[in-house]
């Protein structure tokens, strides 16, 4: 069984339409990631599975029970970290734990998710007095604390320095070796990397590629690149003929695009220390996830670029 | 019923009475908030009658200023305990994105307001107590036993009737900035009017009637008359009971509105 599946789904809001027809399958003990600009839906998907919002058409199911019907037993089944989202200021990390495991018919101790998020030395600490990365964990902590088999997280690290980003990665891998089912949204492309079994790339409101981060948008398939500097006095016919997509060069710079990058890389290699020369900056690259995903959003990208333009005459 | 239902409700009720508890909790943890919503009416209780205490009213038979001025000022402190701070908290509370939290828990709606409210009216009650003990001691004010019926469901009436209120202003108030402000634009005129820091025996007619329509002077009036010496019966006054009665429906329409709202599109 799949721990969500959601077909056809529409959410449209007066004139505008946030999310137009998506379709996905999370299966359980997966981790799923919504990858995609700001104002792509992504969070309206997430709020209609969390049981936040109503949908206007499809189907869609959690944990096999409708999420629009807000049923107590999804509720106690499912971890929700929210984008932003308080606490109650005066209640300590402890007390907080305390209080939100009692709501649930089978909790996880305090002890165990302090330790977990690592707020060992917050425990008596008034949630009002702690810092914007701690009380991310917080948050964590309390998402978990109701044993939950499915764990919903929007947007868990934005505005975390690189150290908390990684400390938080490592506790959400944590969650997987534990066969927790998650969904995650994100708009950053190393975390999506990271983390993500399978990642669905959206924008405006429709999922425009879907799959495993290694093979989205027939990024395995495409060419590796490789880079380097024509050395001085050389022309571009004068190195050697390989098998290759494309060839071409800017100024000195050369780029050669193959399906057979080990064979084109010795034939060069070969090439330049026959002729005694030194390749400047020479290397070999595949197309990273930043390069399909800004390819797949392209437009999206175009349009911020168009607003920065406007915004500056 | 069947039995799964009744050990569940069972379970909702402990839990409700665990709510109450964390909620009292974080109450009195802030200090600056329990400031305001607590010991101000004690102290304008201390202020005024030290200015004031010698006084009688002629409009109501020589009635000593303090035994109309206790009562007075504990409709004052029950409306600060349950309207204004439940509505400002609730307010808070939306506002940062509790409520959305509370919505995604386990815990039913119901059972996170009763626990706000029962934790409400625990502080009502010591509010409560504590004026009744400075007028006592202080001023020789009380509730003889013949009006203690009268005063009972004054202040149950009255509390049930704010703190339902309270609750269901938060849908009109459209960010908890400007919940202070707001409310004491629909609160503190009143309390002018209907005879909280001051007899209004003889105030305009037109006035009176519009201040005999809201609930603070049902409340003070009502206690009042429980306090009055010169009371005789049960003490309990059937206008004031009648028009409290129906700011308590009102109340309660409003604080179901207020809840039923779905947070996520809020």
């Amino acid at each position: 069984m799949n721990a969500i599946e959601v077909s056809g789904l529409v959410k449209r809001y007066d004139q505008l339409e946030a999310v137009r027809g998506v379709s996905f399958e999370v299966a359980v003990g997966e981790v799923f990631c919504l990858l995609g600009p700001n104002g792509a839906g992504k969070t309206t998907i997430t709020e209609i599975l969390e049981g936040y919002r109503s949908r206007s058409a499809g189907e869609a199911s959690v944990l096999g029970l409708d999420p629009a019907a807000g049923a107590r037993e999804l509720r106690e089944r499912v971890g929700i970290v929210l984008q932003s989202c308080g606490v109650q200021e005066y209640l300590t990390v402890g007390e907080l734990l305390e209080m939100y495991g009692r709501y649930h018919r089978h909790s996880r101790s305090a002890d165990e998710l302090i330790e977990l998020v690592e707020l060992d030395a917050k425990r008596d600490t008034c949630a009002a007095e702690l810092s914007g990365g701690q009380r991310r964990r917080l948050d964590l902590a309390l998402a978990l604390v109701g044993d939950p088999d499915l764990v919903f997280l929007d947007e868990p690290t934005t505005g975390f320095d690189p150290q908390a980003r990684r400390q938080a990665w490592a506790t959400i891998r944590a969650l997987c070796g534990l066969g927790k089912t998650i969904f995650l949204t994100t708009h950053f492309m190393d975390e999506a990397q990271t983390l993500a079994n399978r990642v669905a790339v959206m924008r405006a409101g429709e999922i425009i590629a879907i799959g495993p981060p290694n093979e989205l948008g027939g990024r395995d398939a495409r060419p590796a690149e490789i880079r380097f500097e024509l050395p001085d006095g050389c022309a571009l016919d004068q190195l050697p003929e390989v098998p290759a997509q494309e060839r071409r060069a800017e100024g000195r710079r050369v780029l050669i695009r193959t399906h057979q990058p080990v064979r084109a890389t010795a034939e060069i290699t070969a090439w330049a220390l026959e002729h005694e020369l030194e390749l400047a900056q020479f290397s070999v690259t595949q197309p990273t996830l930043e390069d399909v995903y800004l390819e797949l959003t392209g437009e999206h990208v175009a349009d911020e670029r168009a607003q920065i333009e406007a915004l500056r005459r | 019923m069947n039995d799964v239902q009744t050990t569940s409700l069972r379970r909702d009720i402990g839990l409700t009475a665990w709510q109450a508890l964390y909620e009292q909790r974080a109450f009195w943890r802030n200090r600056a908030r329990a400031f305001f919503a607590f010991l101000m009416p004690i102290m304008f209780l201390v202020i005024f009658a030290s200015i004031f205490g010698k006084n009688t009213i002629s409009t109501r038979a020589g009635l000593p200023y303090n035994d109309f001025f206790v009562p007075g000022i504990l409709a004052y402190g029950i409306i600060a305990t349950t309207f204004f701070n439940n509505a400002v908290s609730t307010a808070i509370l939306r506002d940062q994105g509790v409520l959305k939290r509370m919505q995604g828990t386990p815990l039913p709606r119901w059972s996170y307001i009763a626990g706000r409210i029962a934790s409400s009216s625990v502080t009502t009650l010591i509010m409560t107590a504590l004026v009744l003990l400075i007028g006592r001691l202080g001023y020789s004010v009380h509730v003889r036993s013949a009006t203690l019926a009268g005063f009972f469901v004054a202040l149950v009436l009255g509390s049930a009737c704010f703190t339902t209120l309270g609750i269901g202003i938060v849908r009109y108030i459209r960010n908890a900035d400007a919940a202070p402000a707001v409310l004491n634009f629909a609160i503190l005129p009143l309390t002018f009017i209907s005879g909280i820091w001051f007899v209004t025996d003889t105030q305009t007619a037109w006035l009176r009637h519009v201040a005999e329509v809201f609930p603070v002077h049902a409340l003070a009036d009502a206690l009042q008359y429980a306090f009055n010496p010169a009371t005789t019966g049960s003490g309990i006054k059937g206008n004031d009971v009648l028009v409290l009665g129906i700011w308590l429906i009102v109340g309660v329409v409003l604080m179901i509105r207020f809840l039923r709202q779905p947070l996520g599109e809020a």
